[in-house]
Formats: C-alpha cells, structure tokens, sequence
C-alpha cells in the first residue's frame, strides 16, 4: 500500500486530498499543528481511532517551522508522496505577519526537500508544492501560463516565489520527482471563513437570516479565476504519477471580478441586490428592503493589490486529460447552500435558547 | 553630488563592511564626505582586513548587527538614523549554498525583509540599496539579461536572492519606501576571498609564476560569465540611490566570456600556458551550474550615466598585478 504524507490536512485542500487519497486506496499521513482549541473539523469524517486495526489515516503533531518534527515524521511515514499543503495562506495576512509567513511557506518547503535529502529518499518520495496564481501578481501578460514570468505583490507571494524555485531547484539538482501546482484560486464550502468566497456566502446567508445587517468587502472590482477545490487535489494526486515531474498552472479559464460573486451568491440566498456609487463608496442595497447589505471598507484594500488573474490550463488539459467538473455557479451555489444550513442551525439554536457564535474577524 | 557643500554631512550604514563590496563602498562614500557606519555581525571580533588593505580602517565607526534579529536591525537604524543603508551582508557562495540552504535564505531574504520592515516601523526617510544578484537569471540562454528579463534562479543561493529582490520591489510598491536592488553582474578584485574561483586561478597563477610546481584543479571551465571591476561596481549603487525615483538596475560590462578565457588571461600575465598547468576535475562541478550569462547593462548607462570602463582582461590582469605585489612584500 502506498503511503503519503500531507501537511495543512486540516485546511481545505488538505481535506479534500486525504479524501480522495483513501479513496485511491493510499495509508495517509497528515501533520497537524497543536492548537488549544480542536482544529480537525474538516477531517472529523476521516478519522479513525488509535485504536482501530488496519489504519489508513494517522495524524502527527508538527509544524512548518520546525525541522527536526519534519525529518522525524517523514523518517516514519517513509512517504512515497508528500504533498505540501501547510502554509500561512492569507496575502492579507502576509503583510501583517511577513516573517512569520516567509518562515513557514518558503522555508517550510525547503525543510521537507531537506529531509528528503537527509534521509536518502530522493529516489522514492515524490514531492508536491503548492504554488499559487499570487505569484503573477502584477501580471505580466493574460492569460497567464506555465511560461509567463513571476511579479509577486505580496510577503505571502514572495515566499512562495521561494518555495516554487527551491523546489524546481531540488528537482534539477538533485533529481527528486519535485511538482509545483500552480493553483489559480479554488473554493469550496470550507474553505476558509475569512477569505472572501466564503466571507461572502456566510455574511449574505446570515444577513438573510438576520444575524448580521451588512457585509464589508475591500476591492470589489479585483478579478480571479475561481475553480472548486474539490477538482483541484485530483491534479495534485495526477501530476505525480506522470512519467517525468514537471509544473502545471491549474485554473478554469473563466474570470469574475467580486462584484460578481456577490451578485450569484445574493441570488442563489434570494438576495436583489442593486448597486449604486463607485470606488470606495460603492454600496450594494436589497431591492426588497432598500437596506444596505454590501459596502466597502478600505480596510480590506491590500497595500499592493492584485487586479486581475486568469489562468490558461491547456498543459494540464493535454498532459493530463484534466477538466474542472464544477462551474463557477455550482460552486457558489454549494458554497451558499452550505451556509445556508448552517445559519439555520444558528437560528435554531438561538431560538431554543442556546447560544451562538458570531466569530468576528 | 559631494556632501562637503551642502552644510549637514549625509551618513551612511553598510551592512557587511567587511567584504568586498562593502569595503570599497566604505573608501568610496569617505571620498563623498559621508559619515560611514559599517556593520558586522560581530564588529569586535571581525578583523576587517579589506578595509585596512584599503587604508580606511581608521576614518569608520562599527557597529554590530545581525540581520536576523529584528531587534538588532531597529536599533541601529534608530542609533545611527542613516540616510542611506546600503546591504551588502548575507552569504555570498552559491557553492555553500548547496550545503547551507536554510543559513542562505536566513542571511539574505529574511535579513532583507527585517531591513525593509523596520526602515517601514521606524518611518524614517531612509533610502536603501539591497544587493541583488545575476545569478536570479539562471541561464539566459542567448539573449541578453536586462531588468525585464525573467528570472530562473538555479541555486539556493540564487533562489533567496531572488525572494529578497521581490520583497524589495513589493515594499516600494506598497509602502513608498525607496528602495533599489542591483543586479550585478560578476565583480572581482583583489579582495576577493580564495573561495571565488578567479581569486583562486590568479592565486594559483602567481605560485606557479614563482615556482611551486602546483596543478590548479578547476570544476567546469567552460562556463560563461561576464567579469567586472568590483571598485567601479560599487560607484552605480550609490548612483541608484541619488535617483529622483527608485528603481532597480543591472550592472554588467554587456561582455560575456568564457572561465578558461579568464584562466588563459590570468597565466598569460605571468607569462604561462595555461595548459600545462590546470586539471578540470568532476568533484567541482555544482549539483545545478548556469552555464552561460549575458548582460545588457544599457538601463544604467542610459539613466545613471554609468558604464563599466574595465573588462574581463583588465581585470585578470589587474589582479595578477596585486597579487604579485603582495610576493615582492
């Protein structure tokens, strides 16, 4: 039985992935962070007791930061695949908590192609990185490729940038079946709570449900190629199983700015909404109530913004035979659905008496 | 553009003073009239031979500083309140980079981004020139490197260089801060430590000169760079940094030529074929080598009026002219 070992398993894609990877029939491996709070919600359905037989889902304490916890779980696990999720993933974070960021996600990556190299796996652990459509920021030509040059514009894109060069490096260099995914942004019903898909459908599936009066959002006009998570960790499985590691840009080739999502997701809660100003005083009214339910806050600008992205996957389309399943309208109506669901739990509670949290950002 | 007119004297912070880059930028700003502070990671125990051959020793402050440390980097900055920081610290072998991967992206993009954030924390008008360099090409494969080219960095070296040009470029972008990275090109010099391979083939030129009967073993000499003067280098950094606006550079002499043409170069001066003296050995050949470079330093020549006066023979020739010096003390 093939083994691998994911880190960030407790994040969205991580998720996903250790889902699928039981599937395919692989022992997965997941690296966790301690936390003095549970942080397993979205692998709560995989997991197995320590004292089941035959388990094929294990999780180790660990951390990015930490190189002697990595090479002691990889020396373990003897991993055929390690697929490396982990990362402090927020751009807006990044310029908060820059060193922290470069800590985790560029040297992170090179910690585990160390261990790689330490113990002598190169021959046998195949290694996946995941890189990000951040890395065009400023973007350099449209649609962006495999080919089109880097311009990062954030701490989080510059480490990156790291890990996706560190990794092609440890591939030419020392031969370890190395891939970068370049991931163009993917949602999905867990993703992350405050990025801004699912910051959107939450805050209108709780404004409609009169949990909350209105929702902030920074650059309404910022553009991104949005695919479903879910279609996304079945290349990250494919790409290193082809016959030579190479890059590939993941994306579905359609572009929505955030003014666009909102409108989907309003109407798929059964929210009008209309429009009215420009910039930063640009305001989204219910048609029903006249009530404001959208507004800027500059706050969530970033210092140096990303306008537009768009991804070309043809590569992955011809190598791999891969197509994005979900569109861009399933995917914020499974997105909103869930929300949904889970402010009328709110209600329900709330109406039983028992309390409920708000989870402010 | 000297200080000695203008009535307040400018000061300026060097961040690894001891090198060679650092060294010949401290006698350079002396020359414009500026206060120097060099830093060192330990300025106490560091001998600073480069700066006493170059007979400046005296006429510098030390401070010492550890770009790892944010506390460090704030504390300085707000001791010395300098108007230009130049960095030139960071390890500086893309061969020990192989072996020290994580001390190379600490020492260089961590170091450059402590820098940028506590320039940005202490809101100082501070003008900063960071170190980047050519080696973020990679191969350029033909066509000449300028500051649109992208780049493929083949080294752990190379990749931390890169990261830190782009934290560099982001913090312009996002907070104003002025600040330029140059890409340089190769740059050599007497100062040059025996680890850089055309201090070792004029090293080893000069014993053989003498009679030592050595063999000089080199890794691949077929390898193309484009060779410059360190001490006219080091003038286009402070260039960038009196620009109306920041922006980034590359500094090459726009000359490409092969290793084995420097060693032909080199065992010419003393009056040598270089054939019967050098052996090329697999051992030193890198995990990933670039195997050729070009320049296209037209952007520097065009805006800051600089261009590089000497070439890969000159300086062959100019450092077997030091070396042998050194014999005859």
């Amino acid at each position: 039985m093939k083994r691998a070992l994911i880190t960030g398993i407790t994040g969205q894609d991580g998720a996903y992935l250790a889902e699928l990877m039981l599937k395919k029939n692989y022992e997965v491996h997941g690296i966790k962070r301690r936390a003095s709070q549970f942080n397993t919600d979205r692998i709560d359905h995989l997991y197995q007791d320590p004292h089941e037989s035959d388990r094929r889902f294990v999780l180790h304490y660990g951390d990015l930061t930490d190189s002697t916890n990595l090479i002691r779980i990889v020396q373990q696990v003897q991993p055929d695949e390690i697929y490396n999720l982990a990362a402090q993933s927020h751009v807006q974070v990044s310029f908060e908590t820059p060193e922290y960021t470069a800590n985790a996600d560029a040297l992170g990556a090179l910690r585990l192609l160390e261990a790689i190299r330490i113990l002598g796996l190169e021959k046998k652990t195949k290694f996946y990185q995941a890189s990000t459509s951040e890395l065009y920021g400023l973007v350099q030509e449209t649609p962006q490729t495999e080919k089109t040059p880097f311009y990062p514009r954030s701490p989080y894109a510059a480490a990156k940038l790291y890990a996706y060069w560190i990794t092609v490096n440890y591939r030419e260099a020392y031969g370890i079946f190395g891939c970068n995914g370049i991931l163009f942004n993917h949602e999905s019903p867990i993703r992350g709570e405050t990025f801004v898909t699912r910051k959107i459908t939450r805050g209108l599936a709780r404004i409609k449900l009169g949990f909350q009066d209105c929702l902030y959002l920074g650059n309404l006009d910022g553009k991104r190629d949005w695919g479903h998570a879910r279609d996304y960790v079945e290349l990250m499985w494919l790409m290193l199983q082809q016959e030579q590691p190479k890059d590939y840009v993941i994306a579905t080739g359609i572009q929505n700015s955030v003014r666009d999502f909102v409108n989907i997701a309003g109407r798929e809660v059964g929210l009008d909404i209309r429009w009215e100003g420009s910039g930063a005083e640009e305001k989204g009214y219910d048609r029903n109530t006249g009530k404001c339910i959208v507004a800027v806050d500059k706050r969530y600008y970033r210092p140096t913004e990303v306008e537009a992205l768009l991804g070309d996957a043809s590569l992955a389309r011809e190598a791999l035979g891969w197509e994005p399943k979900t569109s861009f309208e399933e995917m914020v109506a499974e997105m909103v659905a869930q929300d949904l669901k889970e402010a009328s739990r709110d209600l329900l509670c709330s109406r039983e008496g028992f309390s409920v949290k708000n989870y402010y950002e | 553009m000297d200080n000695m007119g203008n009535g307040k004297q400018k000061t300026a912070l060097i961040l690894g003073v001891s090198g060679q880059d650092g060294s010949y930028l401290a006698k350079f700003l002396l020359g414009k009239g500026y206060r120097v502070i060099g830093a060192s990671r330990d300025a106490q125990m560091s001998s600073f031979s480069n700066l006493k051959h170059l007979r400046v020793y005296d006429r510098l402050e030390f401070e010492s500083v550890s770009l790892n440390d944010f506390r460090s980097v704030l504390q300085i900055l707000n001791k010395v309140q300098p108007g230009e920081v130049y960095n030139l610290a960071g390890q500086t072998s893309v061969g020990l980079s192989f072996d020290q991967p994580v001390e190379s992206f600490e020492s260089i993009s961590i170091g450059t981004l402590n820098l940028l954030e506590a320039i940005r924390f202490l809101n100082i008008p501070i003008r900063i020139y960071n170190a980047g360099s050519s080696e973020c090409f990679g191969n350029t494969e033909g066509a000449s490197a300028n500051e649109e080219t992208p780049f493929h960095p083949r080294s752990p070296y190379a990749v931390a260089k890169a990261a830190a040009f782009w934290h560099m470029a982001n913090y312009r972008e996002a907070y104003g801060l002025f600040a330029c990275s140059g890409l340089l090109f190769n740059h050599e010099s007497p100062l040059r430590p025996e680890r850089f391979v055309t201090r070792k083939i004029v090293n080893a030129a000069c014993r053989i000169a003498k009679g030592s009967g050595e063999v000089l073993e080199l890794g691949n000499i077929e390898v193309e760079r484009d060779w410059g003067w360190a001490p006219e280098y080091i003038e286009a950094m402070w260039c960038m940094l009196q620009q109306e606006n920041p922006e980034d550079f590359v500094i090459a002499t726009g000359e490409t030529n092969k290793l084995a043409d420097f060693v032909h170069e080199a065992f010419d001066a003393v009056h040598l074929n270089w054939h019967d003296h050098v052996r090329t050995t697999q051992t030193l050949f890198r995990p990933t080598d670039i195997l050729t470079v070009k320049a296209d330093p037209l952007k520097a020549q065009r805006k800051l009026g600089w261009k590089a006066q000497y070439k890969m023979k000159d300086v062959a020739r100019m450092m077997v002219e030091e070396e042998l010096k050194g014999f005859e003390n």
